[in-house]
């Protein structure tokens, strides 16, 4: 099967944004009260989605904060101004009530040609859980989504009736009269991630994808083989850096450095202090100048975040390095650059064409071989 | 100030229906009807007429038979210009930080044109379906607080601290303000006739929304909604021709067959709102006619939304104007088809209205 690869929606008003550096301290700010981030920014989402339609890109990921707009509403009007381009909604479970949920994505199902897939995050900071009203503790959050979503699956099955009762949950009776509506498919793929064993699980038991930041295939390899016994693909979040030479790709990615003082302020990992994959992101970024091998680096996660854990070099070297990560039984891949339109035009017309183009290969020696 | 009209947005696969008894809820409400789906080719040749009609928003309804309205309305709103979107919703079902944060959201790319009609609840059974197990009361009481915090978010307050019995918020902050072009905050409509229901909208709420009564009887309540600085709006149907006779002709044309009537009637019996029961009892007496233009013999049938005013345009122009001495100030209208109807509605009664709303402007 095909690699399937995906990208970051960038943030509203960043498509407009012309340098990399630009686009960078933008993320940087877009937790500041008065960032235009916060807006939906039609124009320059459908011109990001029509590029990424082009570049071959299955989906892109609408990430889930109190800093921006909510991903359901942003993934229908653009959808319904789009025809091709999956949307993946991120969600923080625990802040809406099972079926109301099941509601809201199949109504937008039915609106968009099916064209929504669910990234499930039980949550990050505290601070930012306890301001939408959620005071459960790490654990005790994806236990709760669990029951979560095995009542979303019960409606999504098609039970006469839903009932359940749980620790967390409780529904009698239940029932949605709108389906979920795809031309493939009765119920959304659900991407579940984090990086703690509880996050593992619940991916395993109810999701069809686990998704995680890239680390190297070596370092993945046990963890990816695990995911896909269970049953589940695996999906990779990274950022990319192409360039025509790997000394253009290192020094484009230095670049992106913030301006001495300004990234000691923004170190942002202690942020989400309730997050494994943001703890394990502080202790990663200080070995070896961050350079995990040749071509991965965490450069830029101390200042970023961990999703910012980048691969990069050549086309050819990323071409190959997906390749790799492909033959340890990765699937997909939710990639961002900076600026994301750049990128995502970059990626599809020198490195996708290349891996397609193995993907050909691989396939006709498989065919041929006994 | 001008009389604000409104109209009920039609279901899914509606607007294509050719007669109102397939409208009914034993209809509509089975897992495989039109009216569990978005319906975007009716629903937006209903809303370019409801704007050529001179209709200000549509209500969308909230039910588990039904797409959701929050969802639909933001397609509706980006295939659209002019009209606003009341989306009704159940507080209980979700935090209110989220809710906020959707509503916004919303609100930013539909250019503001959202209200919100909250609703405490509908029946037990429905409601326990979506994981709410409070009573009757106690919902009204978890809506006054969801309400608050919403209202704080919609202030603008820096952070956002609650404690109450039902919701708790620390630090509260969500950066995607309401956007439009003449509010910081959607229009709040609450809805029911219980006292708890009056107390919500009097004291989070921007508008009380009701059924309607006659004048007299409405009288008292609507005084004491505007004394505390609340607008009222009444849900009706209404049925509109050439002349009374033809009128009630058209009225009684209606009445759905005898099984479909029972069923309603069983379905209306099971709910604990207060809404339906009163209406239920007014349909039985005096043939459901509560004065010469107001009828409430749809009621067993087609809900307790369907009191109807049926006449004359010149009738009927004159029964609004008299909503408006008791203090009314919108109306929610329904109508058997709803898209016929409204077209009657913007082409022959609200000019009537228009006028007389300018005749009083000018002193004579």
């Amino acid at each position: 099967m095909n690699l399937r690869f995906h990208w970051m929606l960038p943030k509203a008003g960043e498509v407009a944004l012309k340098t990399a550096q630009e686009a960078a301290r933008y993320r940087l700010e877009s937790r500041d009260d008065d960032s235009p981030s916060a807006v939906p920014d039609m124009d320059g989402w459908v011109k990001f989605a029509r590029s990424a339609e082009e570049a071959g890109i299955d989906s892109v990921l609408i990430s889930f904060s109190r800093y921006e707009p909510e991903p359901l509403m942003s993934a229908c009007a653009l959808g319904r101004a789009t025809t091709k381009l999956k949307f993946i909604v991120a969600y923080r479970l625990g802040l809406v009530q099972p079926p109301s949920f099941v509601q809201q994505v199949n109504t937008l199902s039915a609106l968009i040609g099916g064209r929504v897939s669910l990234n499930i995050v039980a949550g990050s900071s505290r601070a930012e859980q306890h301001g939408y009203g959620d005071f459960f503790e790490h654990d005790a959050r994806y236990a709760r989504a669990g029951e979560f979503l095995a009542i979303c699956h019960s409606f999504w099955r098609g039970d006469e009736r839903v009932d359940f009762d749980g620790k967390h949950y409780r529904v009698e009776g239940g029932q949605i009269n709108t389906p979920f509506v795809a031309p493939d498919r009765t119920a959304p793929e659900i991407y579940v991630s984090g990086h703690s064993e509880a996050a593992v699980r619940l991916a395993c038991t109810q999701g069809s994808c686990w998704l995680r930041v890239a680390d190297t295939p070596e370092t993945l390899r046990p963890l990816v083989a695990r995911a896909r016994e269970g049953g589940v693909g695996v999906c990779l979040r990274m950022g990319v850096i192409c360039r025509p030479t790997r000394e253009e790709a290192i020094s484009a990615a230095e670049a992106l450095l913030p301006y001495d003082g300004v990234g000691n302020q923004k170190r942002s990992p202690t942020i989400n202090d309730d997050s494994q994959m943001y703890r394990e992101a502080t202790t990663i970024a200080d070995v070896a100048e961050g350079w995990l091998n040749r071509s991965l680096w965490t450069g830029l996660v101390p200042y970023y975040s961990p999703v910012w854990t980048t691969l990069l070099g050549t086309p050819e070297e990323l071409a190959e390095a997906f390749l790799e990560y492909k033959k340890i039984g990765v699937s997909e891949f939710i990639l961002s650059g900076c600026p994301e339109v750049d990128e995502v035009v970059i990626f599809g017309r020198e490195v996708l064409p290349l891996v397609r183009e193995a993907e050909r290969r691989q396939e006709k020696h498989a065919g041929i071989s006994p | 100030m001008k009389l604000r009209f409104h109209w009920m947005f039609p279901k899914g696969g509606e607007v294509a229906m050719k007669t109102a008894q397939e409208t009914a809820r034993v209809f509509t409400n089975t897992r495989t009807s039109p009216a569990a789906l978005p319906d975007m080719e009716g629903w937006v040749k209903f809303a370019r007429s409801a704007e050529d009609a001179g209709i200000e928003s549509v209500l969308f309804s909230f039910s588990r038979y039904e797409p959701d309205t929050l969802i639909s309305a933001c397609a509706m709103g980006r295939a659209t210009t002019k009209l606003k979107y009341i989306a009704a919703y159940r507080s209980g079902f979700l935090q209110p930080a989220t809710f906020v944060q959707q509503v916004n959201t919303l609100s930013a790319l539909i250019g503001g044109r959202v209200a919100l009609n909250i609703v405490a609840g509908s029946s037990a059974a429905e409601q326990r379906g979506y994981g709410d197990f409070l009573e009757h009361d106690e919902r009204y009481a978890r809506a006054g607080e969801f309400l608050a915090i919403c209202n704080a978010f919609w202030r603008g307050d820096e952070e956002v601290h609650f404690d109450g019995q039902y919701y708790r918020v620390e630090g509260g902050k969500i950066n995607t303000p309401f956007v439009a072009p003449d509010r910081t905050a959607p229009e709040i409509y609450v809805s029911g006739h219980s006292e708890p229901a009056v107390r919500l909208a009097l004291a989070q709420g921007s508008c009380w929304l009701r059924l309607i009564d006659t004048p007299e009887k409405l009288r008292p309540s609507v005084r004491r909604a505007r004394e505390s600085g609340v607008e009222v709006c009444l849900r009706l149907g209404v049925i509109c021709r050439p002349t009374h006779e033809e009128a009630l002709r058209a009225a009684a044309a209606l009445l759905p067959g005898e099984e479909v009537g029972r069923q309603e009637r069983s379905r209306l019996n099971k709910s604990d709102s207060r809404h339906f029961k009163e209406a239920l009892a007014t349909a039985d007496i005096a043939e459901g006619w509560m004065n010469r233009n107001l009828w409430a013999g749809l009621v067993p049938y087609y809900g307790s939304s369907s009191v109807t005013l049926v006449g004359s345009p010149e009738e009927l122009a004159e029964v609004f104007l008299e909503y408006k001495d008791v203090g009314v100030t919108q109306f929610i209208i329904s109508g058997l088809p709803k898209l016929d109807e409204m077209v009657i509605f913007g082409r022959e009664i609200l000019p009537l209205i228009r006028k007389a709303e300018q005749r009083e402007r000018v002193p004579s």
